[in-house]
């Protein structure tokens, strides 16, 4: 047991990828347990029984007054220090689509070094005011502390959002995360050659939801906590690519997406068992 | 309550570089496309209406920390914000705040609530509140009725208006909407109802009452309350002895609906048909034409677990794991709200699936729509919407449903028809899943009654709303139809509901479980008494969402969101802990008996006793008259072409909306959560070339997959509903053997939408309608047979007419057949698109001259006039069923790159979308598929329905390998996947269609473009 790492996907109010989330987790060998969120509030659980915390995508609360506004503010009213602890405890947080936005509204992202969970950026309606389901290619920064990302390019997965849109007030705050290296994946356009992640608004459907930057996920100074709007869960395996039936996919089904996980449960294993 | 002071909390987006008011920007675009109507800018603030005891410093609090994103927006508690100069500073034309009417659920404000109490220890009792959004316009020509933009904004239904029209706003006279306060619930003690009277006052009783009952059933009634046993049992309760209480009216009216008895399909028909002499009389077309065939087959299979009773059919898929299935319509529903109808649609019929068995979890919708032409220009009847405002609200609707519930929508189709205008049809489809076996041993797609378990209402409360669904469904819609048959659904209850229940399920905490749909709580307890002899029940202890509600409206409220379960007594501690969890609401309403009595009371007082049996056995069988006469129609004129004509043709073709992409509508429904979607609605390089069938792979890492497929295609009831519903089995069968399906484990759903069938002043044509319904009987019957195809469970809604204007509209003779089948490994999965240039290009199946009916024939018709008569396509099931199983076994061998089925629009459409999938056009010789028919001509061949077919393609090493293992069955080598953008079709030396793939599928695209990004 205690050479595995320990997985705390949360679940709850709307939350509706945490099943997913527990299966890749487990892919990555880990041990994922599902735990819901009122758990950890009434005292029955803690996070502190946990190597890694997992924010999944869902609907939490419809998204009404916001989406992961109201979760956000059940985690930073209900759970405020066993969060704080976590994170400065060096154990490694994801939030995806949903538990991005989660994560931003509760203000753990972009975040800052005392964790101060004061929100800073936000996530809005994409600009075509409408939810879409479509591919992405994400490419990442390798000058970023991100643990989550080491060592990866490029990765294809889905975007299933209606409101993906990072949005910073100003400029130089933006500059600031750009500078400490917390701009961690953007939208680029799969065609173009690698590197190719722009600061440059890129067009629709390219850059999916207008977002600054293209940013489709940050990561905290640390780098242990680490949110993006699109799913590598959903790209575990080859077979749920868009494109699969038309390449080559030889005898690994392993899917891009699974990087992701890999590279949160090994940070684990290193640095906390 | 109403002296709780109120806050005006709004909140209204910033404006910083690279920031807009999303919202104002997509009304300003769809006034654009929908009217036409150019405006310079409209904004949005959202307003909630706080009715709470609150501090001054927690009503700032409660701005800055809940309602209001401080990052990217102003909010402000009791200021009008429309007076802050600096966020607007110009002066807007007009002002349209929206709110809703008292007692429509509003979940933003439900969600609000339960932010508030995160914040603050208020009082869920003294709190509440209400949601409004207010648009504000800028650079409105003058000339516009402002009642008129309202119209457009909400629907009057549901929804309330305040309008500053451009005089008010000069005067910064701005218009607010109070709290809606809904009117008190005047609780009325049951009252009887003396059924001893003539036979109009008892037709009379049943149409006042919205009651739907026919006489010979008020009848039933009337004597069953004759009986002296009857009277006796009655006395001993305090009941009326001679008459019922409404209570037992309604409960019996609910029980005996056309939508939960499914009268007609269980009648004794009188069938004659002229055109062979025929004169027989039919025993229930359910039993004779649905469960008989399904038993038949069932043994000599051992995977079909659950057959008709339950919620939805369950087969075993796996040795771990059942797969089941449900469809349902909510049509009545969403013609009068199309956002809120569909949205209880599809979130309903996921219900199902929680309820079958001891649960299942959802794990995949499907949504097929029928709709009025989405540019239809003739006049639209009072009390009707725009076929293209029903088609924006059903989908939007669907999409909330099924997104805000994490269940993929995987499969569907937009079917358009004028006839669709009176009544839309919105069917919604669920699969789920569920272990084969519990930890605790017992196989979970079999309920576990026994008498004292005890009665759970789970989830939402009962309200006002959704009283007499049932029965109103089984009446055609007139401009009298009930708004209180309307609700929205609350998909974030439901889904705390269902993590609830299925965590449930696995400690094994649930004997038997269903949900409250149709008929509410009378059905729900109802059938579930029915399996351990009885139930007793007290409405006085039933959540109600508002006071005052009258015991027969607790009983038959269709409000949303609700399971109804027994649970042994040992486990109500467990059961209880789990509900408070996760937030759940769970109320101990009785005990389920084997008193042979449905007993209900409402606190000490007994409201109705009613004999199980003769609830659910009492109803008189229907007799009713059918007479086939065929139809006559003209024939179809065809132009005179040449090659590029035939391609514009093709182009027309593409952009009719039967065909046309409908991309932009089906992005934006999740189809991928659960990470499980192989075959996606989309495929081709450019990922928007169209599916067939959906493959999921459900359980993660595993390559065993389900296969998800539909078929519908009510253009052929003008001619035959015999040919249609053949063509509606092997379109969906065609589309699951196109991904490769294991034809061994196949599953289908039968849903009919019927016009009214019965033979009456108001349907003088009952006849012929209700023989096209033995006609479609006699068919699913024939194909399912062949193709060793059983159905499962289904669903008819008889009753799609709407008299307006005095005109009555119904609707054609509707099947959507749904099917699901196993999938032995997704790796081996194909898809539709052609891969690469070279690549070499096959028909497989035999092509006919039938263009009866078709596409090209409505096209033509459109365009030319002239009829749509001619041959129809006709099934050979002997055949389509070899072909099928030798093309799915060169799938399982990797002989096969792709396989698109042709159906509307023929052969040509299908090779047009397969070529979109490339990027690349095609070079094609069709020379051999003159061979199949001796009266084939060029349109048979390009734009003919022939049924069986499929378009393949192949790796050109691979095509001697293909070529013989589809030996003996009709499969044509056609040519290649192409270089360039062009498509070449020829016969022999002959150049018979040209055309651009870009061209074509440009044209394809833009009929049903949603509007710009």
């Amino acid at each position: 047991m205690v050479d595995i790492p320990q997985v705390a996907v949360l679940t709850g109010f709307g939350i509706n990828c945490d099943i997913e989330t527990m299966a890749v987790f487990e892919m990555a060998g880990a041990k994922a347990h599902r735990v819901h969120v009122n758990s950890l509030v009434n005292g029955e659980d803690n996070l502190d029984n946990y190597h890694i915390m997992a924010v999944p995508g869902g609907f939490s609360f419809g998204d009404h007054l916001g989406s992961g506004r109201l979760l956000g503010n059940r985690l930073r009213f209900g759970i405020r220090e066993q969060v704080r602890k976590f994170v400065k405890d060096g154990k490694p947080v994801i939030g995806i689509c949903n538990g991005f936005q989660v994560l931003v509204k509760m203000g753990l992202l972009p975040g800052d070094d005392e964790v101060s969970l004061e929100q800073t950026a936000s996530l809005t309606l994409n600009d075509s005011g409408h939810y879409e389901d479509r591919w992405v290619t994400l490419e990442f920064n390798n000058n970023s502390p991100c643990v989550w990302t080491k060592g990866l390019q490029r990765m294809r997965t889905p975007v299933r959002h209606g409101e993906g849109k990072f949005v910073v007030p100003s400029p130089e705050l933006l500059d600031k995360f750009e500078d400490k290296q917390q701009i961690v994946a953007q939208y680029v356009k799969s065609e173009d050659e690698y590197p190719s992640a722009t600061s440059e608004p890129l067009p629709y459907p390219t850059c999916p939801n207008a977002s600054m930057r293209n940013i489709a996920g940050v990561c905290d100074p640390s780098g242990l906590v680490f949110g993006l709007m699109p799913h590598p869960e959903a790209n575990h395996s080859k077979w749920l690519g868009a494109t699969w039936t038309r390449e080559e996919n030889g005898d690994d089904w392993i899917g891009e997406g699974m990087a992701i996980f890999n590279n949160g449960v090994k940070y684990a294993k290193e640095n906390l068992l | 309550m109403a002296t709780t002071p109120l806050q005006r909390v709004e909140v209204t987006p910033k404006s910083f570089a690279g920031l807009k008011d999303t919202r104002g920007e997509s009304i300003r675009r769809q006034l654009a496309s929908d009217h036409g109507l150019q405006v310079k800018e409209v904004r949005s603030i959202i307003g909630y209406l706080v009715k709470a005891d609150l501090a001054i410093e927690q009503q700032q609090q409660m701005v800055t920390d809940l309602f209001c994103d401080p990052v990217i927006e102003h909010g402000s508690v009791n200021e009008s914000m429309l007076n802050n100069q600096e966020l607007f500073s110009e002066r807007p034309d007009v002002v349209i705040q929206i709110g809703f009417k008292p007692g429509v659920t509003d979940n933003a404000a439900q969600a609000g609530l339960d932010g508030l109490k995160t914040l603050f220890p208020v009082d869920a009792n003294d709190a509440a509140i209400s949601t409004t959004m207010t648009y504000i316009f800028y650079g409105l020509s003058t000339d516009i009725d402002c009642d008129w933009l309202a119209t457009q904004l909400h629907n009057q239904m549901i929804e309330r208006v305040a309008i500053t029209n451009f005089e008010d706003s000069t005067s910064s006279n701005w218009k607010y909407l109070d709290f809606p306060e809904p009117t008190p619930n005047q609780f009325s003690t049951p009252s009887i109802i003396d059924l001893e009277v003539s036979d109009n006052e008892l037709v009379n009783i049943s149409e006042t009452g919205l009651l739907a009952l026919n006489l010979e059933e008020m009848q039933a009634i009337q004597a069953h309350y004759r009986d002296p046993e009857v009277r006796e049992s009655r006395e001993k309760e305090n009941l009326h002895p001679n008459a019922p209480t409404d209570v037992e009216l309604e409960c019996l009216a609910q029980t005996w609906s056309e939508h939960c008895k499914h009268k007609i399909f269980s009648a004794n028909i009188h069938h004659v048909d002229n055109e062979t002499g025929e004169d027989t009389h039919i025993d229930s077309l359910f039993k004779t034409h649905i469960m008989k065939p399904t038993f038949d087959i069932a043994e000599k299979v051992d995977w079909l677990l659950s057959l008709f009773h339950d919620n939805s059919g369950v087969i075993e898929w796996s040795p771990e794991w059942s797969l089941c299935i449900k469809a349902e319509t909510h049509n009545s529903p969403s013609a009068l709200d199309p956002y809120g109808g569909a949205m209880t649609g599809i979130v309903g019929v996921n219900r199902d699936i929680l309820g079958t068995g001891l649960g299942a979890r959802p794990i995949a919708n499907t949504d097929v729509f029928c709709f009025g032409p989405p540019e239809y220009a003739g006049k639209i009847p009072g009390g009707l919407f725009h076929p293209s405002r029903v088609f924006r609200g059903v989908h939007a609707g669907v999409r909330a449903g099924g997104n805000e519930s994490g269940i993929p929508t995987v499969n569907g189709a937009i079917v358009f028809d004028e006839r669709y205008l009176g009544k839309p049809l919105v069917y919604c489809g669920t699969v789920g899943i569920m272990p084969r076996h519990l930890p605790d041993g017992r196989e979970s797609h079999i309920k576990t009654p026994h008498p004292g378990d005890i009665i759970y209402m789970v989830g939402g409360r009962v309200g006002s709303d959704g009283i007499h669904g049932a029965t109103f469904s089984s009446l055609e819609l007139t401009e009298e139809s009930p708004s209180s048959a309307v609700q929205i659904g609350d998909p974030i209850t439901q889904k705390k509901m269902v993590d609830m229940l299925l965590q449930a399920r696995d400690e094994g905490l649930i004997q038997v479980i269903t949900d409250n749909g149709a008929g509410g709580l009378s059905s729900s307890i109802g059938e579930m008494a029915e399996l351990t002899g009885g139930a007793k029940v007290d409405l006085g202890v039933i959540p109600l969402k508002q006071a005052g509600l009258s015991s027969w409206e607790i009983l038959v409220s269709e409000s949303q969101e609700r399971m109804t379960l027994g649970i042994s007594p040992k486990d109500c501690a467990a059961f209880e802990k789990l509900a408070q969890l996760h937030e759940v609401e769970a109320t101990i309403v009785g005990t389920f008996t084997n008193s042979g009595n449905f007993h209900i009371t409402h606190g000490e007082q007994t409201v109705a006793l009613l004999p199980i049996d003769f609830m659910h056995d009492g109803v008189p069988q229907l007799q009713l008259e059918s007479e086939w006469t065929p139809p006559t129609h003209k024939e179809v004129v065809f132009p005179l072409t040449n090659p590029q004509e035939k391609g514009q043709i093709l182009s027309r073709l593409m952009a009719r909306p039967n065909i046309a992409s409908k991309e932009w509508w089906v992005r934006s429904y999740d189809h991928e959560v659960i990470a499980q979607s192989v075959i996606k609605p989309f495929c081709g390089v450019d990922h928007d070339a169209p599916g067939d069938a959906a493959v999921i792979a459900p359980i993660h890492g595993e390559t065993q997959g389900a296969v998800i497929s539909c078929g519908i295609i009510p253009r052929y009831s003008d001619i035959d509903a015999y040919a249609m519903v053949a063509a509606c089995i092997d379109e969906a069968v065609r589309n699951a053997v196109c991904v490769g399906v294991d034809l061994e484990r196949m599953a289908g759903l039968d849903n009919f939408c019927w016009p009214d069938s019965i033979e009456s002043p108001k349907t003088p044509d009952g006849r012929y309608k209700l023989a096209q319904l033995v006609r479609a009987n006699r068919a699913l019957d024939d194909v399912c047979r062949a193709y060793q195809l059983p159905c499962i469970s289904g669903k008819d809604s008889m009753k799609n007419d709407a008299i307006l204007d005095g005109k009555k509209i119904s609707v054609p003779p509707t099947l959507l057949f749904t099917l699901l089948g196993n999938h032995h490994d997704v790796r081996k999965a194909v898809s539709s698109d052609f891969k690469e240039s070279g690549d070499v290009i096959y028909i497989v199946g035999q092509t006919h001259q039938e263009l009866g009916a078709s596409e090209l024939a409505t096209l033509f018709q459109d365009e030319n006039g002239g009829g749509i008569g001619g041959k129809i396509p006709e099934i050979d099931t002997t055949r389509n069923l070899a072909l099928y199983r030798a093309l799915t076994a060169a799938m399982g061998d990797g002989l096969v790159v792709s396989a698109h089925d042709c159906s509307d629009g023929g052969f040509a459409v299908a090779l047009a979308e397969a070529c979109f999938g490339a990027g690349a056009g095609c070079n094609i010789d069709v020379s051999q598929m003159y061979a199949d028919c001796k009266e084939i001509n060029n349109w048979g061949v390009l734009f003919g329905e022939s049924l069986g077919r499929i378009t393949v393609s192949v790796k050109p090493e691979k095509s001697t390998a293909f070529e013989s293992a589809m030996a003996g069955h009709t499969c044509y080598r056609l040519g290649e996947v192409g270089r360039d953008d062009d498509i070449r079709i020829s016969n022999g030396s002959e150049t018979i269609l040209t055309a651009s793939m870009m061209e074509l599928k440009k044209s394809w695209q833009s009929t049903l473009n949603g509007g710009d990004v």
